[in-house]
């Protein structure tokens, strides 16, 4: 079944073409990140309007470089939240009028369970499955005991961690967006802070970066007060090492306890090369899966992914009624 | 034999959801109906009413035409959204109307004020006079203070918040824009976005 994907609670307005939930045909992205980056983040009016202006030329190449007709279409798989709002609401509606042309069942499917099934489309999920949800607006552990079968075991109370990453980038004046600057100035880097390790030892599997983003702030603050010199690289070292720790200590604990036989990691921050390394090194008795890194930023691929395997277990599909919730519950 | 015309109108600019569909210069249907931030979830589901009712699909419309504003920014992207893809997939030209056009053609005559609440005291205007059914643009939509707008207005003027449009009158008169490009087709939000704004502001 060919499953067309459509992508847009963010910044990026992605239609894909899937086949079986696995084969990409074609995965079109329309990046707003450069009208942001003038902004030091996603201005949620600005990407709205990004949206409806971009939305029908993305439908089309997607369809056209995936070689198909809309007629050959069996599902429409939309995200339908969590995201912002206005930004949602064009995606959905475009869907929907995609549905209605052409007769074909429509399905509002969850950001993040398309982060998860991103790498679904490497190689097939298997349960019992943890996935570390890590992104801009999400930090989460998640237990599948199942295809569309999800526990959440722990999330963010506060901060998410990509959200982290780019304050403390935009502290350190690194180029909007800070994660994958700071990631790399990481390398070069010496833990020499020892930041604190947010909740590492608490007994839940919730996480809290709001803290330790603040602790680096003010450290940053109170140096440049001093007039001591700031290495960039220590900085961003010492405040990715305590982020992986907590993310990699608590992700093995429940890899543990709950025997699951692989670990998936998915969402944007899964491009980051110290977590990757650091989560390969962690956790050795069951294998550790990222997806591929042009599957880690939000793309229609993984909604199609995550569209077909929900349909193929619940057989029911949305009706022109869906709409866009900003604050959808994965389960 | 000629291919007859089914023209649909879609506006979402206001706090109604409109549509309505002209047959070979005929209205045939409409829908007009008021909605509580929720055009996202009714719209389509009125389009499928509307078009079944007509024994017809999106596959019958011959041509579009939408109004882009200005008006509610969420409301106003939902309707463009709708008209673009519809326009792209069945390879249909869109014609764009102001939206305040659309509501001051539900005026019967006179000099009418069309007015979307901007809060504020401000208010998304225009004025238009109406005769005979023949709809003439007097003032340019405009963001503007309420009083100072209605200060510019040297003769009796009647205020339009809501009402059905007349889509007829809109077909006869010059107030329609063809779209030479479908894929680029934006709404008219009239103002730029509040960050950019401060950004030009602080440049």
């Amino acid at each position: 079944m060919y499953v067309l994907g459509v992508e847009s609670s963010c910044d990026e307005t992605s239609v894909a073409v899937v086949k079986d939930g696995r084969e990409v045909l074609s995965n079109v992205v329309l990046s707003q990140i450069d009208i942001h980056q003038a902004y030091g983040g996603v201005v949620p009016e600005i990407a709205s309007r990004e949206h409806v202006k971009g939305v029908s030329m993305v439908f089309d190449q997607a369809i056209r470089q995936a070689g198909l007709r809309y007629e050959d279409i069996g599902l429409v798989a939309v995200t339908n939240g969590p995201g912002l709002i206005g930004s949602l609401l064009i995606g959905v509606n475009a869907a929907k009028v995609v549905a209605m042309n052409y007769g074909i069942p429509l399905l509002g499917v969850h950001h993040i369970a398309g982060h998860i099934y991103a790498n679904n489309l490497e190689r097939p999920i298997e349960f019992p499955c943890l996935a570390l949800v890590v992104s801009g607006g999400h930090t989460e552990l998640d237990l599948m005991n199942g295809h569309f079968d999800f526990v959440k075991l722990g999330e963010t109370q506060d901060d998410a961690v990509g959200e982290a990453y780019d304050k403390v980038g935009r502290v350190l004046e690194l180029p909007y967006p800070g994660g994958p600057v700071v990631d790399k100035l990481s390398a070069l880097g010496k833990d020499v802070y020892h930041f604190p390790r947010p909740m590492v030892d608490s007994p839940d599997y919730n996480f809290s970066f709001s803290g330790l983003k603040s602790h680096v702030i003010n450290l940053h603050h109170n140096m440049t007060q001093r007039n001591e010199t700031i290495v960039k690289e220590d900085f961003c070292r010492s405040f990715q090492d305590a982020v992986t720790d907590v993310l990699c200590q608590k992700t093995k604990r429940a890899a543990k306890e709950y025997g699951v036989k692989q670990v998936i990691v998915a969402g944007g921050v899964a491009a980051n090369r110290g977590l990757r390394a650091k989560m390969a090194q962690t956790i050795t008795d069951v294998p550790v899966y990222f997806p591929a890194m042009r599957y880690c930023t939000d793309n229609a691929a993984m909604i199609a992914a995550a569209g077909y395997f929900k349909y193929m277990k619940t057989g029911v599909a949305d009706d022109l009624y869906l709409n866009g919730d900003s604050r959808l519950a994965l389960n | 034999m000629t291919k007859s015309s089914k023209t649909l109108f879609v506006d979402t600019a206001t706090k109604s959801v409109f549509l309505a569909l002209v047959v070979d210069g005929v209205l045939s249907d409409q829908v007009c109906r008021e909605g509580v931030n929720n055009h996202s979830v009714t719209i389509l589901p009125l389009l499928d009413d509307l078009l079944k009712r007509q024994n017809l699909t999106l596959k019958d419309l011959t041509d579009i035409v939408v109004g882009i504003g200005p008006g509610s920014y969420t409301g106003v992207r939902i309707g463009v959204s709708i008209a673009k893809m519809i326009g792209y997939l069945n390879g249909i030209p869109i014609r764009t109307v102001s939206s305040l056009a659309l509501l001051a053609s539900s005026a019967l005559s006179g000099t009418v004020v069309p007015f979307i609440d901007a809060r504020r005291e401000n208010a998304f205007m225009a004025c238009f006079e109406i005769q005979d059914g023949v709809m003439v643009r007097k003032f340019d939509d405009v963001l503007a203070n309420v009083e100072a707008f209605k200060a510019r207005l040297s003769q009796p003027y009647r205020i339009v918040a809501a009402g059905t449009p007349d889509v007829l009158k809109i077909l006869r008169s010059d107030l329609l824009t063809p779209v030479p490009d479908i894929h680029a087709l934006v709404p008219n939000y009239l103002q730029v976005t509040e960050a950019e704004h401060n950004k030009q502001a602080a440049a």
